[in-house]
């Protein structure tokens, strides 16, 4: 970081690092240490370091079920997104093909901004009329559609890396629409499909408005459990799931960077 | 094979034109190169050719029939990208058993055959397993070639085959074309803007601008005789000059005249740079003015001098050894027949 | 382009513009349509004030609408001014430091927003590492904590909301052509007045684009305000859950919605209409 940078320059901008790495990894680090803490009460800095709580917690039925429940949840929206936002992607990358592009783009895009909130009260609301009261299927098509956006976005950008005279190319050698999209262009777009998959496991896992609103009594997912240990006095038993969570995002961010070799698609 | 054969052909991108009424037609075998700037519809027109775009209004025909509303999958036409378009998620086996594949009927060691065959074609008989991004750019030309003979299209479309190359290796490439051509005689049509390729290699050139013909021929008469000055300027570096012709002389801009041969009125005086010398004592040239030198620049085996002679710009080389400086006033002169009027 | 081009693009198009169609913009009219009718059956009979009239007068939803728009502002200003340096810092720093910053960034981000804050609950709370340095310095009594003050909610949703605006920072700022720095530095520029001067004029739609997409995220945020205010100090999307749930009133639930959506779309439109991203929205 030394070049023809003013010294002082260079030693706020490293400063600024420094802490606001800290501010960003603080409440992580904090949960996690926190979940080593060998005493019942959850405190920080953990008094004497244990891991029972994992124990506790993975022999915990209602947190087992839970974890099944996330998972379930998680692997449909994959399978029913990561399609979705592939071919969503695809129509999406000629220039020209689409009439009206632009508002086909902001309707695949917007759920990143719209609050999920609104969706939840929708969901209810239909929910409620047509099936009589929340369920999965409900819940399933509210992850699948805040984990849209994400496959969208990962997709479009592998693809924007693909030379379109490949394509061409495939015509002209005598290949049909299928035969291309099939033998040429998705394999050559994989690594974005991946990190998409990737990404929207990890949003239906993670998420915890939906399941709030459109709860049922046979839909306890992970997020759901720390959210209710949390609201009465959380035991270490919490911050040990919770971190267990956070091992699977940096597992799912190493992934995804490892796909996607460093083009920043989050944000 | 098969001849080519382009009609009435006009195409329309929303308010802009890009190829504005062009007829052609290429015999049986011929390899014609379509020269021009970038934007003078070019490649649009191979484009057309191969089916990746359909024209707005004419026809296309190949071996006699009419393929406008063939799709290119549907056509028999070999097409060489300028990216060369080689699938990177293949080897180089695999890209080349692609074409065959989409046609089918043929067996896996009938594929296995001509890839081989495709290959030593090419020379490059040992890549079949490597993957595209693991070859130099030369080598992957030469593989996007192979894949666009391989299955013995009617065809051959070229689209800037050599403008990915440097220098060095563009003049390697364009002998190994040659050659390639010598062993597969199949009508070629090829897209280029650096001219040098385009009569070296083809057969006939057709010369284009801003979406029409301007000029076609073998490159030796559309070379000799430019129909236009912007042929005449695109084809080697040429000097052009505004004069008036009146009793087989020809006044430059500042009054001074020359012998020409030509019917008078205004005319472009073209030279080409190859034609103009500098007088040697006891070597008189037909045609001979006095210029001055105003810029000299080295290219190592020869000087290329820009003078003010007549009232006008001309533009030559000469030999590094004369010692020409700015400044100098020098004798220069050219055939009578040399100088062409435009 | 050919027809066939474009019948591919749109049977491609199709089952994600069906499917949202039904599962994300039908519930958006349906809360809409609750909103403003009795029963959500739209009919000009059926035109229902009444809960709009309680949004507007009731202090207690008054409050709800401005303490979230004040945390949204609070916030998205806050993460600029901490995510524009963080950004120029990260874009300058060596690309092997890169990966792993981003990666910082990132980790956050995927992680359960349960899981931030609880975090934070922890280090806000009345036995957590800050409150107990500022009593170790005496600057505050024995029963202070930062948890259940919107000051709290504050910290904790900066930490949240500040990868989206340093990521969205990043794309623009490592756009920008680094000749024209240079060129900037060698007509006589200084480093900061380069910064000022050529990084930050060409960095503005970054600059409004993360502000546009972090303060739309917050006013939206339910979770973190929840667990680090707690009931005292609600937002918007508490008092949604709270008439939908608790109160089983759908009505002033789906107004509340409106008025959060309209908030948003008000932001967002028109800086969607006005940067069309050129293709497929990558780095906003």
């Amino acid at each position: 970081m030394i070049g023809e940078r003013p010294f002082a320059a260079t030693v706020a901008m490293l400063l600024l690092l420094l802490l606001v790495g800290v501010f960003l990894l603080a409440p992580l680090a904090v949960v996690a240490a926190a979940s080593l803490s060998a005493g019942g009460f959850l405190v920080f800095p953990p008094q004497g370091l244990s891991l029972r709580w994992y124990a506790d917690v993975w022999g915990d039925p209602r947190y087992v079920q839970a974890a099944w429940t996330s998972l379930g949840l998680a692997l449909i929206t994959v399978a029913i997104a990561v399609p979705l936002g592939t071919a969503a992607a695809l129509s999406l990358r000629r220039p020209g093909a689409l009439p009206l592009r632009g508002l086909w783009e902001f309707l695949f895009l917007s759920p990143l901004v719209l609050p999920a909130v609104v969706l939840a009260i929708g969901l209810l609301i239909l929910a409620s009329n047509l099936a009589g009261g929340p369920s999965k299927a409900a819940l399933v098509a509210g992850h699948v559609v805040i984990a849209l956006p994400y496959v969208v976005r990962t997709v479009t950008a592998v693809l924007a890396g693909v030379d379109p005279a490949t394509d061409d190319a495939a015509r002209v050698m005598g290949a049909s629409a299928w035969q291309r999209l099939s033998m040429v262009t998705l394999p050559q777009a994989k690594a974005g499909i991946a990190a998409g998959a990737v990404l929207a496991f990890i949003v239906s896992f993670d998420d915890a408005v939906l399941v709030l609103f459109l709860r049922a009594p046979t839909l306890e997912t992970i997020p759901l459990r720390i959210y209710a240990g949390l609201e009465f006095s959380p035991d270490p038993g919490v911050a040990a799931v919770s971190t267990c969570l956070i091992l699977l995002a940096a597992v799912a961010v190493g992934v995804t960077d490892r796909l996607l070799g460093g083009k920043q698609v989050v944000g | 094979m098969a001849a080519v054969s382009m009609t009435g052909i006009v195409k329309k991108f929303g308010a802009v034109t890009a190829v504005d009424g062009v007829d052609l037609e290429v015999a049986d075998g011929r390899f014609v190169a379509l020269l021009g700037p970038s934007g003078c519809g070019k490649t649009t027109l191979l484009r057309m050719l191969s089916g990746l775009e359909a024209p707005s209004q004419g026809r296309v025909r190949i071996g006699g029939k009419d393929v406008t509303a063939l799709p290119p999958e549907r056509r028999n036409v070999g097409f060489m990208f300028q990216s060369y378009a080689l699938f990177p998620h293949m080897t180089v086996a695999a890209n080349l058993r692609f074409p065959l594949r989409m046609r089918r009927g043929l067996s896996r060691s009938q594929e296995d055959a001509r890839i081989a065959r495709a290959l030593d074609l090419v020379r490059l008989p040992d890549v079949g397993q490597r993957k595209p991004q693991q070859l130099s750019g030369g080598q992957q030309q030469r593989v996007a070639l192979a894949r666009a003979l391989i299955d013995e299209p009617d065809v051959l479309l070229l689209d800037e085959p050599l403008s990915n190359l440097d220098a060095r290796l563009r003049d390697e490439m364009q002998l190994e074309l040659v050659e390639l051509r010598r062993q597969v005689p199949i009508t070629t049509i090829m897209v280029t803007h650096d001219q040098h390729e385009g009569l070296a290699l083809a057969d006939d050139i057709v010369v284009m601008r801003a979406g029409r013909i301007e000029q076609q021929g073998t490159p030796e008469s559309v070379y000799a005789s430019p129909a236009t000055p912007f042929v005449a300027d695109f084809l080697g570096a040429a000097n052009l000059v505004p004069v008036s012709v009146e009793g087989g002389l020809a006044r430059w801009p500042d009054g001074l005249t020359t012998p020409v041969d030509g019917a008078p009125g205004q005319h472009t005086l073209m030279l080409r740079q190859e034609d103009i010398a500098i007088v040697q004592p006891g070597a008189p040239a037909e045609v001979e003015l006095t210029a001055r030198i105003v810029a000299a620049a080295f290219r190592g085996s020869s000087l290329q001098l820009s003078v003010e002679a007549g009232g006008a710009r001309l533009r030559f080389g000469a030999p590094v050894q004369g010692g020409y400086g700015v400044g100098a006033q020098v004798r220069i002169g050219w055939v009578r027949a040399a100088a062409r009027l435009l | 382009m050919s027809r066939s081009d474009r019948t591919e693009a749109a049977l491609l198009a199709a089952p994600g513009v069906l499917v949202l169609g039904a599962v994300f913009v039908l519930p958006i009219a349906a809360v809409l349509a609750y909103g403003f009718f009795r029963d959500g059956v739209p009919s000009l009979a059926a035109l229902d004030w009444t809960s709009w009239s309680r949004l507007f007068a009731d202090d207690y939803y008054l409050g709800l609408a401005t303490r979230t728009l004040r945390l949204g502002l609070v916030v998205t200003l806050a993460a600029l001014l901490i995510g524009y340096p963080l950004a120029i810092a990260i874009d300058a720093a060596p690309r092997r430091w890169r990966t792993w910053l981003v990666l910082a960034l990132l980790l956050p981000l995927m992680t359960s927003v349960v899981v931030r804050s609880f975090g934070w609950l922890v280090i806000l709370g009345r036995n957590g590492p800050i409150v107990q340095w500022l009593r170790e310095l005496d600057l505050v009594d024995r029963r202070f904590q930062l948890a259940y003050t919107e000051t709290g909610i504050a910290i904790a949703m900066v930490q949240v909301l500040l990868p989206y605006m340093v990521l969205t920072l990043l794309g623009v700022i490592g756009q920008i052509d680094r000749r024209l720095l240079e060129a900037a530095r060698v007509m006589g520029a200084g480093w900061w007045t380069a910064l000022a001067r050529v990084t930050l004029p060409l960095s503005w739609p970054g600059v409004v684009g993360g502000s546009v997409l972090v303060f739309a995220v917050t006013v939206g945020s339910f979770i973190t305000p929840v667990l680090i205010g707690g009931l005292k100090l609600p937002v918007l999307a508490s008092g949604i859950y709270a008439s939908a749930i608790s109160e089983n009133d759908w009505p002033m639930a789906a107004v509340q919605s409106v008025a959060l959506f309209a908030v948003v779309l008000i932001v967002l439109l028109p800086y969607a209409l006005v940067t069309r991203p050129a293709r497929g929205g990558v780095a906003r």
